[in-house]
């Protein structure tokens, strides 16, 4: 048996409990498998654990078929729609997803890894990247919505009311209003910094201040500072109650944020679960589901544009 | 049955200890004998503790090897027969952190002697010591007169061939080493081997037998020293 | 913007309305970090032990790197193991990333230097007499060495007590390998670093409070017993 592949791999979801247990087929193909890179004490050790993490019955030796591991960006969790979105997902397919809600960037290396089997992403060049680089698969557009800068409500940079983004920004710089990058290498930091790109502007200087953490973080460090920042819609209308900000520029068609859905490629990774993915991806394509994402509103306002039904 | 006397329960043979290369000490042949009361004398730092540990199977020695029930035990091996046999008590027996009757329970629980017996026999030796107002005490908050009493009956409790004394009497009032000393002797006429260490042998020369130095790393036998005040009572008294 | 005290208000509220997305992330929390302790706990003991009356060559040089350790920042360890367990790591092929037994491991990690350092400390004050009296008295070595536990047990339960209270805190390891997955490997503190995140303040309150809670009862049940140890003694 190949390195890295398991027995009892894509038969589709195993029924009823769907946790691993141990077997001795198992056994005997991790003890040929696990310790081939490992020799010496850590192939002793690497034995304890695995049997302690097979003692529990309630834990999976290892992610099984009926699992599905989902990393995705935080505004799409976070804001309320995958919850909504899953628990359907599973009632239909039988699949238990777990959701992973890390940045953009952090979900591509995930899957770039094979800790997962898919990911919602929004940052189209990293995820032609990933898909050029033989990693991801079966990419699709799932839906879109917008950024938008929000700021504060005296509005230092004289911005309020503009469409074009990048003229923003230029002001924002001109004038040395505080702004709150997320920095973290996620979607958004993606695309703002294209925009400063477009801009033709390094942002650097005390007034540009780089938080490295998530959406909702960063929201709140530039309400708390009076500071300009880019959000994507979805989180903040989750947020905007909770923020003395008010949005300022918003419309610019630079400003439109695609979410896709890419599959892990199971030529790398024989035993991810490619047939868990490629279930979800059929799904949440679907008309009903996409019909569920039109539908989602937070206090009314729906969040995200479906790609593949007009609403 | 004086056969059985004369024949040793433990013979050591070839002892040597030594401390980073130096000689500690060097022992050719020793035994113990049923009945035996041997007062160990020596200045400090000779190495009696050491050698009382090597009896009772606490530490190795460098060199030696064991004899018991007429066979030849080499170390590790014969660590085992030294400790079913022989218990050592140190100088200031330690109390484990439980009652004085948990405490004497502690072997025979090790042993796997069923419970009623354990109760009846905790019950018998702690009368023999005259222990028994203090039974449900914490042994950790004894004086050290009732501490050796207490390490003395946890000992008899497990029937020892022998048992080995480090200074017992050391920190003690003249009341408590009397009433020591009255279990001691009669332990020794119960047929147990007593060995007892002491720098000042003078005190307890009265209950020996048998008289030994350390002395430069030698084990001397001064025995006939005492010859005038021997008595033979305590081998006669040996029965098993 | 909530005020602290309404915010509090709020947490109490949640808390003892038994909501059941709180009642289940502690319930992950606990289930996780004994689980952790189960495991630890006799291999670090047994190592105390050893370290503290083998004669283990370079124990000292082990000693150092326990206490080392016990400075290390659980997100390093999160990291650490994350390389292990992540797919391309030496462990990979176990699957074990973001489950709960990669959270078990990452506080393994965490507490047995704690154990290790404080149950070391606790068998080197303990009396050498202990182990050679239990070996006179016909106990074998295994056994001598319970005996030599129960003779320092109050050490040993503050060390335990020190073990888990740093894991069930931890948000580093737990984040970073478990993944913070809803109703899976979502615990009390990345449940807090979530819920701040969102601006959920009431919800990272209220599991603040169990945090709070559990090591004040901890901490008192500690100081009862440890108090019966200090009159008898």
């Amino acid at each position: 048996m190949a390195k890295g592949t398991c027995p009892n791999v894509d038969h589709g979801p195993m029924p009823s409990e769907g946790r691993f247990h141990m077997g001795t087929a198992s056994l005997t193909w991790y003890s040929k498998n696990l310790t081939k890179p490992f020799t010496g004490f850590a192939r002793p050790l690497a034995n304890v654990l695995f049997i302690a993490a097979a003692m529990f019955p309630g834990i999976p030796g290892y992610a099984d078929n009926t699992t599905l591991r989902l990393a995705t960006t935080t505004s799409v969790d976070n804001s309320g729609l995958l919850p909504t979105l899953i628990p359907e997902f599973e009632r239909e397919s039988g699949y238990q997803v777990h959701v992973i809600a890390v940045g953009t960037g952090k979900a591509i290396q995930l899957l770039r890894n094979g800790d997962v089997d898919v990911v919602i992403v929004h940052a189209r060049e990293q995820e032609d990247k990933l898909i050029a680089d033989g990693y991801g698969v079966d990419r699709h557009d799932v839906m879109h919505n917008d950024f938008i800068i929000v700021g504060p409500m005296n509005d230092p940079a004289g911005i309020a009311g503009l469409t074009a983004a990048v003229d923003a920004l230029q002001r924002i710089a001109d004038s040395q209003s505080l702004f709150v990058s997320r920095g973290d290498e996620s979607g958004t930091h993606a695309r703002e910094k294209q925009l400063w790109g477009l801009a033709q502007i390094n942002p650097a200087g005390t007034w540009y201040r780089a938080t490295g953490q998530g959406m909702g973080e960063t929201l709140q460090i530039a309400g708390e500072l009076d500071a300009y920042t880019l959000v994507d819609r979805g989180t903040w209308l989750a947020y905007r109650q909770k923020s003395p900000l008010t949005v300022v520029v918003q419309g610019d068609e630079r400003l439109l944020n695609y979410y896709g859905i890419i599959a892990g490629n199971p030529a790398k990774y024989p035993d991810i679960n490619y047939q868990g993915a490629t279930r979800l991806i059929q799904w949440i394509t679907s008309a009903p589901a996409q019909r569920l994402i039109g539908n989602f509103t937070i206090d009314g306002e729906p969040l995200f544009v479906p790609e593949l039904i007009s609403r | 049955m004086m056969d059985q006397a004369r024949r040793p329960l433990l013979r050591y043979h070839e002892l040597e200890k030594r401390f980073s290369g130096d000689l500690l000490f060097e022992i050719p042949e020793f035994s113990l004998h049923g009945g035996d009361c041997i007062v160990l004398s020596g200045r400090n730092g000779t190495g009696k503790t050491t050698l009382l540990k090597i009896l009772a199977g606490l530490i190795a020695p460098d060199k030696g090897w064991v004899e018991c029930g007429g066979k030849r035990y080499s170390w590790p091996k014969a660590k085992d027969h030294c400790r079913r046999n022989v218990i050592y008590l140190h100088q200031q027996p330690y109390m484990f952190d439980r009652s004085v009757a948990a405490n004497i329970d502690f072997g025979m629980r090790l042993a796997g002697v069923p419970a009623p017996a354990r109760r009846r026999r905790t019950d018998e030796v702690l009368a023999w010591g005259g222990l028994e107002y203090l039974a449900g005490r914490n042994a950790r908050v004894l004086s050290c007169g009732e501490k050796q009493r207490v390490a003395l009956a946890r000992a008899k409790v497990l029937s020892p061939k022998a048992l080995l004394l480090d200074e017992p009497t050391a920190s003690m009032d003249k009341e408590a080493c009397e009433k020591a000393y009255f279990l001691i002797k009669r332990l020794q006429s119960e047929g147990i081997a007593i060995v007892i260490a002491a720098h000042e042998p003078q005190a307890i020369r009265r209950i020996a037998n048998r008289l030994l130095q350390l002395d430069a790393g030698k084990l001397i036998d001064q025995t006939v020293l005492k010859v005038s005040d021997h008595d033979d009572a305590p081998r006669e008294c040996f029965r098993e | 913007m909530n005020t602290l005290a309404q915010t509090t208000e709020n947490a109490l509220i949640l808390l003892f309305t038994g909501d059941p997305e709180l009642w289940n992330i502690i319930a992950i929390s606990f289930s996780v970090s004994l689980r952790a302790m189960l495991f630890a706990t006799p291999v670090a003991l047994v190592l105390a032990f050893l370290l503290a009356y083998g004669r283990i060559p370079g124990r000292r040089i082990v000693i150092s790197i326990m206490h080392t350790l016990l400075a290390i920042p659980p997100v390093v360890v999160g990291l650490t193991v994350y390389l292990f367990l992540s797919r391309n790591g030496p462990l990979g092929d176990l699957r074990l990333l973001f489950t709960q037994t990669a959270m078990i491991i990452g506080q393994m990690v965490l507490c047995i230097p704690i154990l290790l350092a404080m149950g070391h400390a606790a068998f080197q004050g303990a009396d050498r007499r202990a182990w050679e009296t239990a070996l006179t008295l016909g106990a074998a070595p295994w056994r001598a060495m319970f005996t030599v536990m129960h003779e320092v047990r109050f050490g040993l339960l503050a060390a335990i007590v020190a073990a888990f209270g740093r894991i069930i805190t931890e948000v580093g390891s737990s984040m970073m390998v478990g993944g913070n997955i809803l109703h899976y490997t979502r615990n009390i503190p990345t449940a807090i670093a979530l819920e701040t995140s969102k601006g959920e303040f009431a919800q990272g309150i209220a599991l603040g409070i169990v945090l709070l809670l559990l090591a004040m009862i901890l901490n008192f049940a500690l100081t009862v017993v440890q108090g019966k140890g200090v009159i008898t003694a």
